[in-house]
């Protein structure tokens, strides 16, 4: 897919897809979307790149090694903050009992662990995204 | 009449049957595998369809919280919260099986069930 | 009281080490072995700790989050969870260790740490599965339970378990599709995914809504039975079980389609419950499909030539079993078939891993090479022999106690009917596994050298095979060590 019309309009349009996609996810707890569509959003502006420049092109800016340990940590960060919940004398994944910050509905820094929470999500869902799309057209 | 009113009124339960019954049809009858992975899919749809119709509340707003104040009916979320998660579990079941399908075409060169099964029966006896 | 959060460690160290395992450099596959096994012991010690707590100060239930359980996730941990959560995570620690040696020969070396990424988080799903009060989460644990199941026969990239997996796949959607359908039914009905609630709700309101009912609990009962593998939704069981690496054919066989079972338990009699139950006469229609299911998987067993592939059809039959003891609804019938959950386990388990062993050894798998083979692998085939006679009903070995069993729980739902249909049963076991036995010990193989050989099969096959056949002596000399176990764990569906 050598065509510089293509290449051109996804530089162009690759940052604000990511941007967007950032967006959804921090915002996931006050408006809707979250953590699933919000890493869709991103996984996908990456399928994009590659469709447009080619699979070792993509692979040198983000790495197989680098997605799949994205989507290891997006996971462990989740058991993590569960687990805070029952560290901090609650039970597993407790959000207001345990004494995280609550904030006033509807700010961007509130709502306790549930922002954390989106972001392992987001970040679990983009890498698997990213992941799925290289090795589907790796293997022909 | 009163028939006829019913079914308007319901409409989308019957929607959500038809499209069960469509998918069903496509999977147990076509012997292109692709296609029965597109039934499954429409089956798939069907059933969220009809979880979905049943949270519905007629004039609810989608239940955002309401800072201004003051009472409005929302619909309820309960329903579209838990089919986003069966969306998600539908795309992996989607992906593998095509995947599986890419492999079963490199092996056999067919998509087709019956040519496989053909080929198969060729491979035991020869 | 950290006692209580002991399920929810065992289901995320599991999680957590799935996750944990494909980082792993992967030529360090030592260390991945020994995180496998540091794993699955400490799941193993939790287990057994969260059944201690359980018979000491009684079953809990465990909401997430402190959410109310009308609208969060909920674990419930009684005498039936936690019991059924150790023989899990006990006999897949057999199995895995079985696998860390087998697995060698069966899978290319790149694809150890997916198999056993695979693995846990197989058993992750299972045991949600188990420990789960949540319909909803039933379906979505379900999912991913279906999946890997797949995964894991797949795994070995041959023709032939592409084809099998893929089949295993569109009709495990189908069912999974099934089961989510009626879900929604009793969603519609009641308001409620808790199961508890949602017993509370329909015990007052099934008399408006039993067609309603009727229509759910029909879509789910099918899904499961698809998944389970009743008889005639089989269709899928002998490929995948069959053409799987001999692990995944033992987990799949003696594990997996149990959990689908411990469904259907908690479907019929504790969200719904004993008197809706029997009054729109579910029971009955489920002793038919399984009596079928125990003459016609035996009948389909004996014309095998494959030794899997005819071990696989023997699951269909004691399937049958299973669900003849959940279909007579009574106290006896349901012990009777938790008791035979544990020893079918138990003794296709150890089937599959000394069939294994022999096509690990020999290369073989028909049925018409195993002349003789009793020489040359001594300690194999006697736990394949101690096994099939279970499988028989030999006095003796656990097989005959849970027959025993079901057969008082027969007589005492009033039905001797099905005491010739287990009576017939068995004696089709008898004819497609003595054959075997008989050719293993007492006939002559055409192109054998020594006398006696010595087994020479690696230590780490053989230990898990042999603390397994000793596991099924001592149910079937000593069932009431099981017995009191299960006699604990029914009351938390029948009173």
């Amino acid at each position: 897919m050598d065509d510089i019309i293509v290449k051109t309009i996804t530089r162009l349009i690759v940052p604000f897809i990511q941007v967007y996609g950032i967006f959804v996810i921090l915002h996931g707890h006050i408006s809707p979307g979250g953590g699933f569509s919000g890493g869709a959003v991103l996984g996908s502006s990456m399928i994009l790149f590659t469709l447009s420049f080619g699979l070792p092109m993509a692979s040198r800016k983000i790495p197989h090694k680098v997605t799949s340990i994205l989507e290891t940590s997006g996971i462990l960060w989740y058991i993590i903050i569960g687990l805070a919940g029952i560290y901090l004398g609650g039970k597993f994944l407790v959000n207001k009992e345990a004494g995280f910050f609550m904030g006033q509905a509807g700010e961007l820094i509130s709502a306790g662990i549930i922002p954390l929470l989106t972001l392992g999500i987001g970040i679990k869902v983009a890498s698997t995204m990213i992941t799925l799309f290289h090795t589907i057209i790796e293997e022909d | 009449m009163e028939f006829i009113k019913a079914i308007a009124e319901h409409i989308n339960y019957v929607a959500s049957v038809a499209l069960f019954v469509i998918g069903l049809y496509t999977v147990l009858t076509h012997s292109n595998l692709l296609k029965k992975v597109i039934g499954i899919n429409i089956m798939e749809t069907s059933i969220f369809l009809f979880f979905v119709s049943i949270g519905y509340v007629h004039d609810g707003s989608a239940p955002i919280i309401n800072l201004g104040g003051g009472r409005v009916l929302y619909i309820n979320p309960l329903p579209s919260a838990l089919i986003l998660t069966g969306i998600v579990v539908a795309v992996s079941i989607t992906a593998y099986s095509l995947s599986l399908i890419i492999k079963l075409y490199e092996e056999y060169g067919t998509m087709d069930i019956d040519e496989i099964m053909k080929l198969r029966g060729e491979g035991k006896n020869g | 009281m950290g006692s209580q959060h002991f399920p929810v460690y065992i289901l995320l160290s599991l999680l957590a080490t799935a996750v944990i395992i494909p980082i792993i450099n992967s030529e360090s596959f030592g260390k991945v072995k020994a995180l496998i096994i540091a794993t699955l012991s400490i799941a193993l010690g939790l287990s057994v700790r969260t059944l201690q707590e359980v018979y000491k100060n009684g079953g809990y239930t465990y909401n997430f989050g402190n959410w109310n359980e009308k609208i969060g996730v909920q674990l419930v941990v009684d005498e039936f969870s936690a019991f059924m959560g150790l023989f899990i995570v006990a006999l897949s620690f057999l199995i895995v260790i079985y696998s860390l040696k087998d697995i060698e020969h069966e899978i290319k070396p790149q694809q150890f740490t997916g198999f056993y990424t695979l693995v846990f988080i197989l058993l992750f799903s299972m045991l949600g599965m188990t420990y789960t009060n949540d319909l909803f989460n039933m379906y979505v644990f379900m999912e991913i339970l279906s999946i890997t199941s797949c995964s894991i026969i797949s795994i070995k990239r041959k023709k032939e378990n592409y084809m099998a997996s893929l089949r295993y796949l569109i009709l495990n959607t189908m069912g999974s599709l099934s089961v989510l359908l009626g879900i929604a039914l009793l969603y519609m009905v009641s308001g409620q995914l808790n199961m508890t609630q949602i017993y509370l709700t329909i015990s007052k309101i099934w008399n408006l809504y039993p067609t309603n009912i009727l229509v759910a609990v029909g879509f789910i009962l099918t899904g499961l039975g698809i998944k389970a593998a009743v008889f005639p939704l089989h269709v899928w069981l002998p490929d995948a079980h069959s053409t799987a690496p001999t692990p995944s054919s033992a987990l799949l066989s003696s594990i997996v389609v149990k959990v689908y079972i411990f469904s259907a338990y908690k479907i019929l009699f504790k969200v719904l419950g004993q008197t809706i139950v029997v009054g729109l006469g579910i029971p009955t229609y489920i002793t038919y499909f399984a009596a079928i299911g125990m003459i016609m998987g035996s009948i389909f067993a004996i014309g095998q030539k494959d030794i899997k592939r005819m071990l696989a059809y023997s699951s269909v039959a004691q399937i049958g079993y299973i669900f003849l003891g959940l279909g007579l609804a009574t106290v006896e019938g349901l012990s009777a078939s938790l008791f035979h959950i544990i020893s079918h386990g138990l003794m296709k388990s150890a089937l599959f891993l000394s069939a294994g062993s022999i096509i690990y050894y020999k290369e073989k798998r028909d049925l018409r090479d195993l002349d003789g083979i009793g020489y040359e692998m001594p300690i194999t085939m006697t736990v394949f022999t101690i096994a099939a006679f279970g499988m028989i009903g030999i006095p003796g070995i656990s097989g005959f106690m849970s027959k025993l069993y079901l057969s008082f729980a027969v007589l005492g739902a009033n039905k001797p009917i099905y005491l010739a249909i287990i009576l017939i049963s068995s004696f089709l076991n008898a004819v497609y596994y003595l054959p075997i036995v008989i050719s293993a010990f007492l006939k002559e193989s055409k192109n054998r050298r020594n006398i006696m050989a010595i087994e020479r099969l690696p230590k780490l096959m053989l230990v898990p095979m042999v603390i397994i056949a000793v596991a099924v002596v001592a149910i079937g000399f000593y069932p009431q060590i099981i017995m009191t176990l299960v006699e604990k764990a029914v009351p938390t569906f029948l009173l």
